[in-house]
Formats: C-alpha cells, sequence, structure tokens
C-alpha cells in the first residue's frame, strides 16, 4: 500500500513538473506573441475603415449599435471622422449567403450613400461565389470594378437587387443576392443612427 | 550511417505516413487546395515532430512508462501551441487559410505514432533523422496533391499563372471532393512506386547473390 | 430557428469528413462493416457532446478570466484524454454491456480529430452553450452518416469489379470523392 502511494505520488510529480515547464515556456513565446497578434487585428480593422473611407483619421466604437433582426446581424459599428467631424460610420455585418454566413464591413457616408464594402470572411463555393472576395474577379472588365466595390457611392435609397441594379457574380445568384441585402440593411441602420444621433459629435 | 539512411528513406515512400501507414490524413487534405498551404503545413508539422522527437527522446530515461502517454500528449501540445501563436504573429495570412488545421496537429497520429514507436526507444540523432525523414515524407505527398489541385483547379502554381487564359479552371479540383480523388490516385501511385523498388531490390539482390556464386 | 439552422449546417452543409476532411483515420479505419461504423460513429457522438460540455465551460470560466487562453490547445486535449479515460473506467464497471458495445473503440477517441475540432469551433464560432451543443450533436451524426454511408459501399466493393489500379484503399477514397460531390448539393439548402 506504502509504495502504491509513494508511487502515485513520484508519477504525479513528474507529471506535473512536464506540465509546469510546457506552460513556462508557452507563457513566454505567448508573452512576445501577444502583442503582434492583438497590433495585427488593430491595424486590420484600421486598415479597412481607411479603404473605406477617403482621408478618414479617427475612429470610434460605437457602444450601443442595434444588433439587427432577421438573418443579418451587425456584430460593432465604428464612427469615422475627419477633422473632428463625422463623415460615416462603418458597420461590421454578417448574414447567410450560399455555404453559411458571411461577414462584410459596410461604409455608410452621412450623405446616405454606401462609401464602400469589404468582404472579411465568405465561405461560398471557391471560384463561384467565393469571388465576392476575390480582388482580381471583376463584375465590369472595363472599369476594373470588383462585386464589393460596385457599391461604393451606390445610394441607399436603390432596391438592390441582384441581377437588377446590382451586377451578380458568375452563376453565383445566391451569394449575390445574399450579400446585397447584408449591404442593404446595414446601411439602413447605419443610416438610421447617423440620423438619431444627428451626426455631430 | 546505412542504418541513418534506411531510417530516412523509410518516411519517403515505403513507410510513407499518409499514402502507406494512411495516418495524418485529415491536415493533408483539408489544406492542398494550394502549394502555399501545403508547404506551410509541412513545415509547421515537421516542426512539431521534431522538436517532440527530440525532446521525448532526450527525457525518455526520465518518462515512466505507465504515464508516457499524457506526457507525450503534453509535449506535443505544447509545440504545437508554439507553431500556433508563431504563424498568428508572423504569417497571419497563411494562419488563416488553414484555421483549425494547425491546431488539430496535436491530434495528428503521425506525431503521436512517431513518438510512441521511435523516439521513446532511439537516442537523439536517430530521431532527428527520422523526424525529418518522416516530415519530408509528408511534405512532399501535401505538395504533389496541392500542386495537381492548383494547377488544374485554379490554373496556377504558387499562385502564378502557368496555364493559359484560355484554360478553364476545373473547380472540382479545389473543392473538395477533388481533394479525395486526387489522393486516391496519389495512394495508387506509391503502391505502384513501392512495387517498383521491391522488385528492383530483388533484383539487385539475386545478381548480388549470383556475382557472389 | 437558429439551433435548426446550425445543427443542419453542421450535419450536411459543413460535413465533418466530406467536406472538412476531419476524422479521416477513423473514416478508413473503422468501416470495415456497418455494424462496426455504427458502434464507432455512436462512442465518437457520445464523446463529442461530453467534450463540448466539459471544455465550453473550463474555457469561459478559467481560462478566459485567468487571461491564459493561450493553453488553449493544452487544456482541451488533457480534457479530452482524461473524459475519455472516465467514460472507459465508467461503462466497463457500470454498463458493461455498453463497454462490450463502444468500449473497443473509446482508446482511439482521443486522437479523434473531429472532436478537439469541435471543441475549438465552438469558441471561435462564438457560440452560446445551447449552440455549442446542438453544434456537437449535428457535427457528430454527421460523422455517423458519413461513416455508415461509407461502411455501405465497402461492402458493395468486395464483390465488385474494380479498375487494378484502384484496388485496396485507393477505391475508397474514389468512393468518398463522390460521396463528398453528392453532399456538396446541400450547400444551398439553408437560405
Amino acid at each position: 500500500m506504502k509504495t502504491l502511494l509513494k508511487d502515485v505520488i513520484r508519477l504525479g510529480l513528474i507529471l506535473t513538473a512536464f506540465t509546469v515547464v510546457a506552460c513556462v515556456g508557452l507563457a513566454f513565446v505567448n508573452q512576445v506573441t501577444k502583442p503582434i497578434i492583438d497590433g495585427l487585428d488593430a491595424r486590420r480593422t484600421e486598415q479597412s475603415l481607411k479603404n473605406l473611407f477617403a482621408g478618414a483619421e479617427s475612429f470610434e466604437m460605437v457602444p450601443e449599435f442595434p444588433a439587427g433582426a432577421g438573418a443579418v446581424k451587425f456584430a460593432s459599428a465604428y464612427l469615422v471622422s475627419k477633422g473632428g467631424q463625422s463623415i460615416g460610420l462603418a458597420v461590421k455585418a454578417a448574414g447567410p449567403t450560399y455555404g453559411g454566413d458571411t461577414v462584410l464591413l459596410v461604409g455608410v457616408g452621412s450623405d446616405a450613400k454606401v462609401a464602400g464594402v469589404i468582404v472579411l470572411d465568405n465561405k461560398d463555393t471557391p471560384g463561384l461565389g467565393a469571388n465576392a472576395k476575390n480582388p482580381n474577379y471583376y463584375v465590369d472588365k472595363a472599369s476594373k470594378t470588383t462585386f464589393p466595390g460596385q457599391f461604393r457611392g451606390k445610394p441607399l435609397s436603390d432596391p438592390f437587387e441582384a441581377k437588377k441594379d446590382v451586377i451578380a457574380i458568375t452563376a453565383s445568384t445566391i451569394t449575390s443576392r445574399g450579400i446585397a441585402v447584408i449591404v442593404k440593411q446595414a446601411g439602413d441602420a447605419a443610416t438610421a443612427y447617423l440620423a438619431a444621433h444627428g451626426g455631430k459629435q | 550511417m546505412k542504418r541513418y539512411l534506411k531510417i530516412f528513406t523509410a518516411g519517403l515512400i515505403s513507410d510513407n505516413p499518409l499514402l502507406m501507414l494512411m495516418i495524418g490524413l485529415c491536415s493533408a487534405l483539408a489544406v492542398t487546395n494550394n502549394m502555399a498551404n501545403g508547404i506551410g503545413m509541412g513545415l509547421a508539422m515537421t516542426f512539431v515532430l521534431l522538436c517532440s522527437e527530440v525532446i521525448i527522446s532526450m527525457f525518455r530515461k526520465l518518462i515512466p512508462n505507465s504515464i508516457r502517454i499524457p506526457i507525450f500528449i503534453i509535449v506535443i501540445a505544447a509545440f504545437t501551441t508554439i507553431v500556433d501563436l508563431s504563424m498568428k504573429a508572423w504569417t497571419p495570412a497563411l494562419s488563416e487559410a488553414m484555421g483549425v488545421f494547425i491546431p488539430l496537429i496535436v491530434v495528428n497520429c503521425i506525431i503521436m505514432g512517431r513518438v510512441e514507436a521511435f523516439s521513446s526507444k532511439e537516442g537523439v540523432f536517430a530521431c532527428v533523422i527520422d523526424s525529418i525523414g518522416m516530415g519530408l515524407g509528408y511534405t512532399w505527398v501535401l505538395l504533389g496533391i496541392a500542386a495537381i489541385r492548383e494547377l488544374l483547379g485554379d490554373g496556377k502554381i504558387l499562385g502564378f499563372q502557368i496555364m493559359p487564359d484560355s484554360y478553364q479552371p476545373i473547380l472540382f479540383f479545389t473543392l473538395p471532393p477533388g481533394g479525395f480523388l486526387v489522393f486516391a490516385l496519389f495512394i495508387s501511385m506509391n503502391i505502384w512506386l513501392k512495387k517498383l523498388i521491391d522488385n528492383a531490390g530483388a533484383r539487385a539482390g539475386k545478381s548480388g547473390k549470383e556475382a557472389v556464386a | 430557428m437558429n439551433l435548426v439552422k446550425i445543427f443542419l449546417t453542421a450535419l450536411l452543409i459543413d460535413n465533418v469528413v466530406l467536406m472538412r476532411f476531419l476524422a479521416l483515420c477513423s473514416y478508413v479505419g473503422m468501416t470495415a462493416d456497418v455494424g462496426q461504423s455504427v458502434g464507432m460513429g455512436f462512442a465518437v457522438t457520445f464523446v463529442t457532446v461530453l467534450a463540448t460540455a466539459a471544455t465550453y465551460p473550463i474555457y469561459h470560466l478559467i481560462l478566459v478570466p485567468l487571461h491564459i487562453e493561450f493553453l488553449q490547445i493544452l487544456v482541451f486535449i488533457i480534457v479530452i484524454a482524461a473524459l475519455v479515460q472516465l467514460v472507459e473506467f465508467y461503462l466497463k464497471k457500470n454498463v458493461p454491456g455498453l463497454y462490450t458495445a463502444m468500449g473497443i473503440y473509446l482508446p482511439l477517441i482521443t486522437t479523434n480529430c473531429a472532436i478537439l475540432a469541435v471543441t475549438f469551433d465552438n469558441i471561435t464560432k462564438g457560440y452560446d452553450f445551447a449552440e455549442a451543443v446542438v453544434y456537437s450533436v449535428g457535427v457528430a451524426v454527421g460523422y455517423l452518416i458519413s461513416m455508415v454511408l461509407l461502411a455501405g459501399v465497402r461492402e458493395r466493393t468486395r464483390t465488385s469489379p474494380i479498375p487494378k489500379f484502384l484496388q485496396g484503399t485507393p477505391i475508397l477514397f474514389a468512393a468518398t470523392s463522390l460521396l463528398a460531390v453528392a453532399f456538396m448539393g446541400f450547400a444551398g439548402l439553408i437560405k
């Protein structure tokens, strides 16, 4: 009995030693990589916001943005300003397309027009629906307009219907329709928010 | 020397972890729709395999038999985490493309299998050779599959256009079914290769004997 | 409604074996006959749900408050390994009938990547607890379905003429490729 207990303690100690060494090592690696990873995330958000709004200077997260109704959900929203003047709102919105939810960053200017759309995540069929996030896929080859690029400057009063006022991705009507709906709903929510808050901050 | 050469070459064809032993398949098929992912996965996997084999071989006298499996898991998980964090920090695009398959290296049976069967018994140097051989055996298959899938499915190799513009990419190959089909053909090819080598070996053995006689 | 959607997506659209290439080792290794594949499928379902129930609170109640999320991989795999051991002991002692049916599959489950992948997904997809449980059931049943499908195909391949270069394992993957084509058709199922 005594030897058994001794054995258990010995094995336990060895196991603990290995675990402790592993955890300390990982804590060290984490110390090095964490600031880099966090920095990357922040920089990526900032970069995409700057791509949406030319000349944007500062961004402020909107604390109480509505979560969205129905299939389209809003994850977060940023108020974008330039020279102390708010110039628009960017909404991170997710909604169903073909192979699951697609996540977009939709920028809306104070003039109730779409400032731009960036596809953050899309799991649709590669080569078909996934062309939504392909920077080399053009719905209009002459002007090199990408699928999300065509929303730039589009007034929110438009119907946003694929194959009508929105050029669809070839053979991917469901993806195109889904994304148009997300843009429209995010845009409407952003306009409503901007109107309610007077746009002056 | 000859022994090390044998350990090294075993992983490439005759004991190829993917095509012969049929282990570690998940990551091999999931990330091989383009070459860049294949290279990244191959390197990540080889790194974890090498480090885990070396550490376990170094401490093999200190690891009691009854708790060896949990200790192996801890060691492998630690190195997997290191790779995961490093890739997130320094190669974010690659890390995003492979998603959950980097953390899943921890349950890759190749590593567990080699650690259990090889490095818990052998010296550090033999383990280095073994892990590099196995890692290369894993990586070449990944690259082969990825090259075919990227070329046929996207008309590119490593992102460079290879096929003429008129080539209509066969989407099938970038999608999961294409991965399964290409893999089936690779196994078939490897069986054929192994037979070829075995036959050549047998013939060489025979002629060697005749020469002695 | 959302739960139904999560379930169907995990079950068919993102089928764990045919679309996401997970758990292929056991998919090839454990489908020699239908009975075996069903046994393995149920064992995996059982452990997946348990694993979700165990790792989800550990992550949100222990790792996050202590800011040690970087230990996720290490902690999750140890929890799953321990869980499998406990289930094995428990079944052996208290439910010997189930143990004889499921027991031989249990040691293989620790290194089944589908289970670990599900526990990671629960966190990265930001599910709440109910969604996580539904998701894990969906994935596991999807696994069961694909196992049984392949086992059925394998029984046929034994008596069918097969091209010489595909004999043995290659035909399994060629057949899987066709199954995967069929499953791609589910992609437009949810709107």
